[in-house]
């Protein structure tokens, strides 16, 4: 039981991260990225093609996290731009569409040319002992690379003047505006910053299992439905619902089995949202 | 009731150029569609491999119609064609081999399971007022769930590798030419049913409560009831087209039904088309079996094509095929100053006029 909680955490954090880069996007600008799944997958493949170049792991990795940061850019800079001129959920259905779009052409394009690729990034040395728990070395390094990440997007968010701005977007953009914030340049870097959590997703489940390039459309479905159930916009209730699903999801597949517990994890994220629609964290509109 | 529920139908275009109420200006537009698309295996009638296409392509016109039903008339954004249509086609399938039901009678039950799931859907989105998206998300939920009892359940689906039917091998519902027909009867009867709905109280209230939803609510149409109304029909209508389609097809696997296969095809067949008008999903369906078959050879190369296509088809007519068209016919003959005033109004106006804007910006 310990050791399905303890996997259920590390499957939950990874779920957790996916969908904060997801949640902080639609918060801030209400921009429902489709395409969120793809542009991991296009980081794996940076990072698989730079290993297979000869490139040392540290630097693939990091121009992996470069490649998202630039689609993120990318995807400010050209699809989402008649996106930002409307308002509402207007915006949001247009920018689920278009980007669906974007997936589109990713996907269509990595399966035709490189249908078999995947990264699997491997951690060496034998298993460590966590509460009398073996555990994998590859997962343990994953874990610890996440919650770095969500200690530093906490600094970030908390104490660094650039992320009280972002936050403040996210309350109330009339307000920032007033207080002379720009909310499409915060926009803009928040894009850029999910590109990056999605990049190091990515590496970080490479280190687990495989990341071929059909896992794009699971990626963004997972980060949605964590998503949905932290509560759209919310940094923490997506890092909470992550890891309760996380758990949720290894314990049934220990007790039940593998579909089933599929079906139970899906029921229960259906049950948090007909029960609470503003999700575990979400501020009721 | 909440604003949230409201905006979601920006989409939706509604200005087909109207038809006259009487009975022949009912049916001869359905007719002529109908003589058109009975033309069909004159041409391709020789090859089993282009007919197999051609009922495909019809099966896609009906669950586009019902898809239409459901979220063109009352914006529930339903994503769960795909298994609806899989319960009834799995459904059928299982009830007519294995429980040994007549093929007519596994049909129906079938049809009546989706139907039931379909309302209960929208009964529970009504009831927590649910908008477009949360709408979306639930239903969406509910179609992966499907997937996974369809890969889990192997003894009944066949899991990854599909399923044979064997009810119904001998008869018509295998040969060449006759499916199509039926198939053809299965869109024809889903139009009619989709216009008389439209005339009737029904398609009143929904209109109604599509333009203004409050200003229903306070006119006293009780949208909550419409809603589920409208997903009751639509579900039976993907219900009865994926069952048929099982029995003629002979043959289900988990891309039969699947996500990415019905619903993703269907969304875009429609928005193609017009989101609510009467023709949209036909002229949506047939414009996307077409070029589809056309582009076969290029494989997976596809998706990129009609990734293309769904930016450019968003950014530059958001209403959809026939709203365009028609209200450019409109213009020709001088009549859209009305027209352009309601339009304008609609959020639907709204975008187009940011599109154009983008357009001019360029």
């Amino acid at each position: 039981m310990i050791a399905d909680i303890l996997d259920g955490i590390v499957l939950g954090l990874q779920f957790g991260l996916l969908a904060a880069g997801l949640t902080l996007v639609y918060g801030l600008g209400g921009v429902l990225n489709l395409g969120y799944g793809q542009m991991a997958v296009i980081a794996a493949m940076a990072v698989a093609f730079a290993r297979d170049a000869g490139v040392p792991p540290l630097p693939a990795v990091g121009l992996g996290l470069l490649a998202g940061g630039l689609l993120g850019l990318l995807l400010d800079r050209t699809v989402l731009r008649p996106v930002y001129r409307l308002r509402g959920e207007a915006r949001v259905l247009l920018s689920l569409l278009l980007t669906l779009g974007v997936s589109f052409i990713v996907d269509g394009y990595l399966n035709w040319r490189y249908p078999l690729k995947a990264l699997t990034l491997h951690i060496g040395g034998g298993a460590v002992e966590i509460l009398g728990v073996p555990m994998r070395r590859g997962s343990l390094v994953a874990s610890a690379i996440t919650l770095v990440t969500v200690a530093a997007l906490f600094v970030f968010f908390r104490r660094t003047s650039l992320g009280r701005a972002v936050r403040s977007v996210i309350e109330d953009e009339e307000g920032a505006r007033l207080v002379g914030i720009d909310p499409s340049r915060m926009l803009r870097l928040i894009l850029v910053l999910s590109g990056v959590l999605a990049a190091l997703v990515a590496v970080t489940r490479a280190m687990v299992s495989p990341v071929d390039v059909k896992s794009g459309l699971s990626m963004t479905v997972f980060a949605l439905i964590v998503t949905v159930v932290g509560g759209l916009g919310s940094v923490y209730g997506a890092l909470l619902a992550g890891i309760i699903l996380g758990i949720v999801n290894v314990v049934a597949a220990d007790l039940i089995g593998t579909y089933i517990s599929l079906i139970i994890l899906l029921g229960a994220a259906a049950l948090t949202i007909l029960i609470r629609p503003a999700g575990l964290l979400g501020v009721k509109e | 009731m909440s604003d949230r529920l409201t905006g979601g139908t920006f989409l939706i275009g509604g200005t087909e150029v109207r038809s006259s109420r009487s009975l022949a200006g009912l049916l001869i537009p359905i007719a002529v569609a109908g003589a058109a698309l009975a033309l069909v295996p004159l041409r391709l009638g020789n090859s089993r491999v282009l007919m197999g296409v051609a009922v495909l392509g019809l099966a896609y016109a009906c669950y586009t119609i019902g898809f239409n039903v459901i979220f063109g008339s009352t914006g529930q954004l339903f994503l769960c064609v795909g298994a609806l249509a899989g319960i009834g086609g799995y459904g059928a399938a299982i009830l007519a081999d294995t429980v040994g039901l007549p093929i007519v009678t596994s049909i129906l039950v079938a049809t009546l399971a989706a139907t039931l799931v379909g309302g209960l859907l929208s009964f529970v989105a009504v009831r927590r007022s649910l908008g477009v998206i949360f709408t979306g998300i639930v239903t969406l939920i509910f179609s992966l769930s499907f997937e996974a009892l369809v890969f889990g359940l192997g003894d009944l689906t066949g899991g990854d590798t599909g399923r044979l039917i064997k009810s119904g091998a001998d008869t018509f519902l295998r040969d060449r030419i006759p499916p199509y027909y039926l198939m053809l009867a299965l869109v024809l009867v889903f139009l009619l049913v989709h216009e008389l709905l439209r005339r009737s109280h029904i398609g009143w209230a929904l209109r109604a409560l599509r333009d203004d939803e409050v200003a229903a609510e306070l006119a006293g149409v009780d949208v909550a009831r419409y809603r589920v109304y409208a997903a009751l029909i639509g579900a039976a209508m993907l219900g009865l087209a994926g069952s048929t389609y099982a029995f003629t097809e002979g043959r289900l696997s988990p891309t039969t039904y699947g996500f990415g296969e019905v619903d993703v095809v269907v969304l875009v067949m429609l928005a193609f088309g017009g989101i609510g008008t009467l023709f949209g999903p036909i002229v949506g369906s047939v414009t996307f079996t077409i070029v589809d078959e056309i582009l076969i050879e290029f494989g997976q190369l596809r998706h990129v094509a009609y990734g293309i296509l769904i930016i450019g088809l968003f950014l530059r007519m958001p209403r959809g095929l026939i709203p365009t068209v028609a209200s450019l016919w409109r213009r020709v003959r001088g009549l859209d100053r009305l027209g352009a005033a309601k339009s304008s109004d609609s959020a639907a106006g709204k975008l187009e006029a940011v599109s154009s804007e983008a357009r001019s910006a360029e």
